[in-house]
């Protein structure tokens, strides 16, 4: 069963009569204005995951609280699923402060969980693993009204990158002399294989500095400049590694499938030079070294 | 001896990240260990490597948070593929998941959900626990969760609707004390006649762990020690169930891992039957 995310509060069927998703798992509950089990399970779920309080979620609902849940010695109906309510917030704000510890401290934690309410109100989890929550949160910076924003999105953007890092599936990097083996002749030819772990990303703004002076505690100063940044995993740790934007050119060619020789001319079509011969020997030192390729490919 | 004949692991212990390094650096000895399923799913990381690296030295449980197996959504069968390999890979004693729902129309609220227990919920779940424990090829082990609410359209208590599902669906049970005791705090019933009522034979693994109370309720926090009452839930348990697969969970404010197993290892002093029957 797939519904739209406009099916929120209230939009359970109740009762016998109703055209419930599950009319054929059995007789009835005694009382026919109480709801069945499938749209008891959406009329909670509509009232835990409102975004206002439990009260507003309670006023908006197809049934009142007090029909639906029991009151105990010391708690009201709306007491008890308010429990339920305010622990769901408490859970999204905390996975995405986890995946998002940078933004949400430039944020600061009253404009970070107000994006997190709007945010999962718009991209709710819709998977088994709350790893996948904050997936469309650069976009959803992107679009928002929040100042700062495409900085924002960038510093998201980085982040995003790293939970994926973190995540891959592990290759073993090629040894640091596969490379120097081809015969000169045959490595225009050649194509190589990054390692799953890698994402490579051009940003307008330095938001890997950002990032870095987050960690090291020191004052976050969004600097509008474009960056380029390969994020990848070495000894299952999640690396950054910032790129010249002739490295990224030469870098994402090769990442894109391309032969080295494709990759020189594409470099060469946009950085308007062929690259240096010590250029190439320090960039396949250093992405070796880094364990950045899985394989290499000559055909 | 339960009637799956799965083994008694002994005293184990849950595994999280913030223990990986001083479990793979010391091999502490402990019995087992339980691995919360999701965690190790979608990952080639760390985690993954880790969990394989333990299992190669230590039996493994898959705890999972997802299944949603009383759910009204149709059931995950991409995350169900998913679960059964990484239990062929770890090679998993048994698999296990909570009496709740998740979510619904796609979407997964990330919290233990309480079921109405009544016949509609109950023939539901029983369904779906049939076809969960065919697909896995081995039988579901099913939790009793903590829960905050009541629904009016409960018709039964329960540990008879837990006793009804094993029933139903020839599942395993995790009998998690702890949740009990929750539950009998905040819903106003003994918790030992809950454990009187549960079919020992079904009962394949228990839980420990420790809670909040604020006086009108007890949130399962599992951020502290375990407390005397829920000591003698175990004691009761043991009594009725005898030895069986016993687990420490600590999931907030975690402690080194000495002071978990230390936590955990005070289920020993339980384990005997005749010990236990003393105690209750």
């Amino acid at each position: 069963m797939q519904r739209s995310e406009a099916s929120g509060v209230g939009s359970g069927e109740w009762g016998v009569g109703a055209t419930s998703p599950i009319s054929d798992l059995g007789p009835p509950t005694p009382d026919s204005r109480l709801p069945r089990l499938a749209p008891l399970q959406e009329w909670m779920q509509g009232v835990v995951t409102h975004p206002g309080d439990v009260y507003q979620a309670a006023a908006e609902a197809a049934l009142g609280v007090d029909s639906v849940i029991l009151p105990s010695a010391s708690l009201q109906p709306i007491q008890r699923v308010g429990l339920y309510h305010g622990m769901y917030m408490l859970r999204m704000i905390e996975a995405l402060t986890i995946d998002y510890g940078s933004v949400a401290h430039f944020l600061g934690e009253e404009a970070f969980e107000k994006l997190v309410r709007a945010y999962v109100q718009r991209f709710p989890s819709r998977s088994y693993t709350l790893n996948r929550l904050g997936d469309s949160l650069p976009e959803f910076i992107a679009t928002s009204a929040l100042k700062r924003r495409i900085f924002l999105r960038d510093l998201a953007s980085l982040e995003l990158a790293m939970t994926h890092v973190f995540d891959e599936a592990e290759a073993e990097p090629l040894p640091g002399d596969a490379i120097a083996s081809i015969a000169p002749e045959r490595i225009a030819e050649a194509r190589i294989v990054p390692i799953p772990a890698l994402r490579l990303l051009s940003l307008d703004y330095d938001a890997n500095e950002a990032f870095q002076a987050w960690r090291d505690e020191r004052p976050m100063k969004p600097q509008r400049r474009k960056s380029w940044v390969a994020i990848h995993r070495h000894d299952y740790g999640v690396r950054r590694m910032p790129l010249s934007r002739e490295a990224f050119t030469f870098l994402g060619s090769l990442v894109a499938g391309q032969t080295i020789g494709d990759a020189i001319a594409a470099f060469h079509r946009r950085i308007k030079r062929l690259p240096e011969q010590d250029e190439l020997f320090t960039w396949f030192r250093d992405w070796s070294a880094a364990g950045l390729f899985a394989a290499i490919e000559v055909t | 001896m339960n009637r799956f004949d799965l083994p008694d692991l002994g005293i184990g212990v849950g595994l999280r990240t913030v223990h990986y390094a001083h479990i793979l650096g010391t091999r502490p000895d402990v019995d087992w260990f339980e691995a919360l399923s999701e965690n190790y799913l979608d990952t080639g990381g760390r985690a993954r490597f880790v969990l394989e690296k333990i299992a190669e030295q230590y039996p493994i449980v898959l705890h999972g948070v997802s299944m949603s197996i009383g759910g009204t959504d149709p059931l995950d069968f991409d995350y169900l593929r998913k679960l059964k390999a990484l239990g062929q890979a770890v090679k998993a004693r048994w698999i296990s998941d909570h009496l709740c729902w998740t979510g619904v129309s796609g979407r997964n609220v990330h919290d233990l959900l309480p079921m109405p227990y009544n016949d509609e919920a109950l023939h539901h779940t029983a369904e779906r626990v049939r076809i969960v424990s065919d697909f896995l090829e081995m039988p579901l082990v099913v939790e009793n969760p903590s829960s905050y609410v009541e629904f009016t359209t409960t018709t039964m208590t329960e540990w008879d609707f837990l006793a009804a599902l094993a029933a139903e669906s020839d599942c395993g049970l995790l009998l998690d004390v702890n949740n009990i005791y929750v539950s009998s705090f905040n819903h106003g019933f003994d918790p030992k006649v809950y454990v009187d009522a549960i079919p020992a034979d079904r009962v394949v693994q228990v839980h420990l762990a420790g809670h909040a109370n604020h006086g009108t309720h007890i949130i399962d926090t599992h951020d502290n020690f375990v407390i005397d009452e829920v000591w003698s839930l175990y004691a009761r348990a043991c009594a009725r169930i005898g030895d069986v697969s016993t687990l420490m969970e600590w999931d907030a404010d975690i402690p080194d891992f000495e002071t978990v197993h230390a936590e955990a290892r005070k289920a020993e002093a339980f384990r005997s039957v005749e010990v236990a029957y003393a105690a209750v």
